[in-house]
């Protein structure tokens, strides 16, 4: 017990453990708030990437939606449409959800809302891209669309915009 | 007390609110709006809303209301230029707008009221042999 012996030793040592601690915690901290940044930043890069507003033709913009909705994402997505529509004076908004994995209550709720916010705007608003297996879900569920225009394929919802904007499409002469 | 100016263009009347909406404010412009269909005879009614940055349950439901009213008076309500902001509060808020005309602008909104009276003279008759 040489240690008991040499006070002094005894109280070096105690602040050299604390010293180091504090130092592994304070490493520690930095490199946890670090990765929280770069996991914030990703998510927020995500949520910006994955909801782009594409404007297809005068006054029709289309928004393909790719992977589920959720309360924070719809929100984005209805932020991004109106100030689209705003900024390009579009009649007819599409909302493809072909990338949409499965749609259940809570997400045709938030579809309901973006079509209803499109709407108080003054614009149109189609959803597109339901496949068979989702129209059964839907129905299954008791998931109503009620009045809002659905379509199976972006085509037919093109199409479908085209007609509500006075569009007309002709094909050309045979250049075959 | 100030008030909103109602303005007419034809048989349209414009309303363009461009201050803060309170309570009582409008209620003033329901009364004004539906008095000035009446006495103008107008067929339809254009809010804009261009300027409007805040909107509450309260005006959300004026809104619905003045164009209800203006409907059993005989002329069609278009609300235009609503702001994103404002679209998503009254979404988030709960307040059923659902049957309320909207147009992106003046322009539009004058456009589809113009289509609105001629459809709705189309449904009755006499009205659209005085025309």
């Amino acid at each position: 017990m040489r240690l008991a012996s040499q006070p002094g030793a005894l109280n070096d040592l105690i602040a050299t453990n604390n010293l180091l601690d504090q130092l592994g915690l304070h490493t520690l901290e930095v490199f946890q708030k670090s990765q929280d940044a770069v996991i914030r930043r990703q998510q927020a890069e995500m949520l910006e990437l994955s909801t782009p507003v594409v404007k297809i033709w005068d006054g029709i913009l289309v928004l393909p939606l790719i992977g589920t909705l959720d309360s924070a994402r719809t929100q984005v997505v209805m932020e991004n449409l109106l100030q689209a529509i705003v900024e390009t004076e579009s009649a007819v908004a599409i909302i493809d959800i072909t990338g949409v994995p499965t749609v259940d209550t809570l997400v045709a709720q938030h579809l309901l809302k973006t079509v209803a916010a499109t709407r108080l705007m003054g614009a149109q608003c189609v959803i597109s891209g339901i496949r068979p297996q989702i129209a059964q879900t839907m129905v299954h569920l008791g998931v109503a669309f009620g009045d809002v225009v659905t379509k199976s394929s972006l085509a037919d919802a093109l199409a479908f915009a085209f007609r509500q904007r006075g569009i007309l499409i002709s094909r050309g002469p045979d250049r075959t | 007390m100030e008030r909103i100016p109602i303005l007419k263009l034809g048989d349209v009347l414009l309303v363009s609110i461009q201050v803060d909406m309170h309570d009582r404010l409008a209620m003033a412009l329901q009364d004004d709006v539906t008095n000035r269909v009446v006495k103008d005879r107008a067929k339809g009614v254009l809010i804009d809303i261009s300027s409007l940055e805040m909107v509450d349950s309260f005006i959300g439901r004026m809104l619905g209301g003045i164009a209800k009213m203006t409907r059993a008076l005989g002329a069609e309500t278009v609300v235009v230029g609503m702001r994103p902001a404002v679209a998503i509060t009254i979404v988030e808020l709960g307040v059923a707008l659902e049957h309320i005309h909207t147009a992106l602008n003046v322009d539009q909104g004058l456009k589809q009221l113009r289509d609105l009276i001629a459809a709705g003279r189309d449904d009755d008759g006499h009205a659209q042999r005085q025309s």
